[in-house]
């Protein structure tokens, strides 16, 4: 069966062969090239650039802030207002502050993953943080901060994938949360029925809560800027 | 026989390197298995050649068939979640080895 024809198939077959082979290895060292290291690269090179933009920024920050302390200390004179802005600076967690309250350390279940377990059950979420975050505040807690950032009135607990932000800074497990207030208010708060610390304790979470009488928090140091709000002029002061 | 082989590839070869034309990611994964048993049909006609149980319908629908069906059972593995693929791989990886090595064999006796 030698023939002439098996040839000619033979040959129109590697004909075909051929350029099968060499579009997959165009195709193959095209994406090689074009994704895993270039992009990478210039990715890698673009956080280094934003991340030292942002230390820089937040150091000018700390300049500002502290420029306008020395304002506020040189004038005596208005005592009153005084009081007034650190109550204030208080309620907006922008003075560094202590008292006695409670710490709670949440941290990942420690368990070895199995083929088929959903990571996400291991893991502490944005939301159980927000869901302690808002119990504490309920159980009366008058600062709060996770893992250094102190939560202001407008700082947001999120998930960025697999980090979480808080005052779009990254924070990671374990997760000591820190709040000044009445400690056994604070704790009976927590520990409450059906709360979400038990719930997370029952899920395996390792929890850990400690009442402790001098704990201590640094103010919130990112940018404060208002774009959009602009306050309402009063012509008679409000009623209390 | 030899000389039709290596011709028609290294043609093949420089039509497909000219070509403006790729294949988009996320189907390249299907050519390469494509391309492996595309592989092995030539492998088996070129033994079947020498062992002189050459059948050109045999020979061009295998080509086609095997080709299509390993790109197919690839993407259905994937539709499904089972790396078919990979039996691909094992089924035709050894086939092309032991193709090879008849092929070796006859030409050793050959010459």
């Amino acid at each position: 069966m030698r023939t002439r024809g098996a040839q000619a198939t033979i040959a129109v077959v590697c004909l075909v062969l051929g350029i099968m082979i060499a579009i997959q290895f165009k195709t193959t060292t095209t994406y090689n090239e074009q994704y895993p290291q270039e992009r990478v690269e210039v990715l890698a090179e673009k956080l280094k650039s934003v991340t030292s933009e942002r230390d820089a920024m937040a150091e000018e920050v700390l300049s500002l802030r502290s420029q306008l302390n020395n304002v506020r200390e040189n004038n005596q004179a208005t005592a009153d207002l005084q009081d007034e802005l650190q109550r204030n600076s208080l309620f907006a967690g922008l003075l560094p502050v202590k008292g006695a309250g409670v710490i709670i350390t949440v941290n990942d279940i420690p368990r070895n993953m199995q083929n088929g377990d959903n990571p996400n059950s291991f893991i502490v979420h944005d939301q159980d943080l927000l869901f302690l975050v808002n119990e504490l505040k309920a159980s009366g807690a008058e600062a709060i901060s996770i893992n250094g950032e102190r939560i202001t009135a407008m700082s947001e607990i999120r998930c960025a994938g697999t980090m979480i932000l808080v005052n779009t800074n990254r924070i990671a497990p374990p997760f000591v949360m820190k709040a000044v207030g009445n400690p056994d208010m604070l704790v009976s708060g927590m520990e409450l029925q059906g709360g979400w610390l038990g719930t997370m304790r029952l899920l395996g979470y390792p929890i850990h809560v400690q009442k402790s009488s001098k704990i201590e928090m640094d103010a919130y140091n990112g940018k404060i800027k208002f774009t959009y709000v602009t306050p309402v002029e009063h012509t008679e002061k409000a009623e209390r | 026989m030899w000389l039709v082989v290596l011709f028609s590839l290294l043609i093949g070869l420089i039509i497909g390197l000219k070509m403006p034309f790729l294949i988009p990611l996320l189907y390249a994964k299907y050519m390469s298995i494509a391309v492996l048993a595309a592989l092995d049909s030539v492998f088996g006609g070129i033994r079947g050649y020498m062992e002189d149980g050459f059948d050109n319908i045999v020979f061009i629908s295998g080509f086609i068939v095997n080709t299509l069906l390993a790109a197919g059972l690839a993407y259905l593995g994937d539709r499904l979640g089972v790396e078919l693929y990979m039996a691909a791989v094992v089924v035709f990886g050894v086939r092309i080895f032991q193709n090879l090595g008849v092929i070796r064999r006859y030409l050793l006796k050959k010459y």
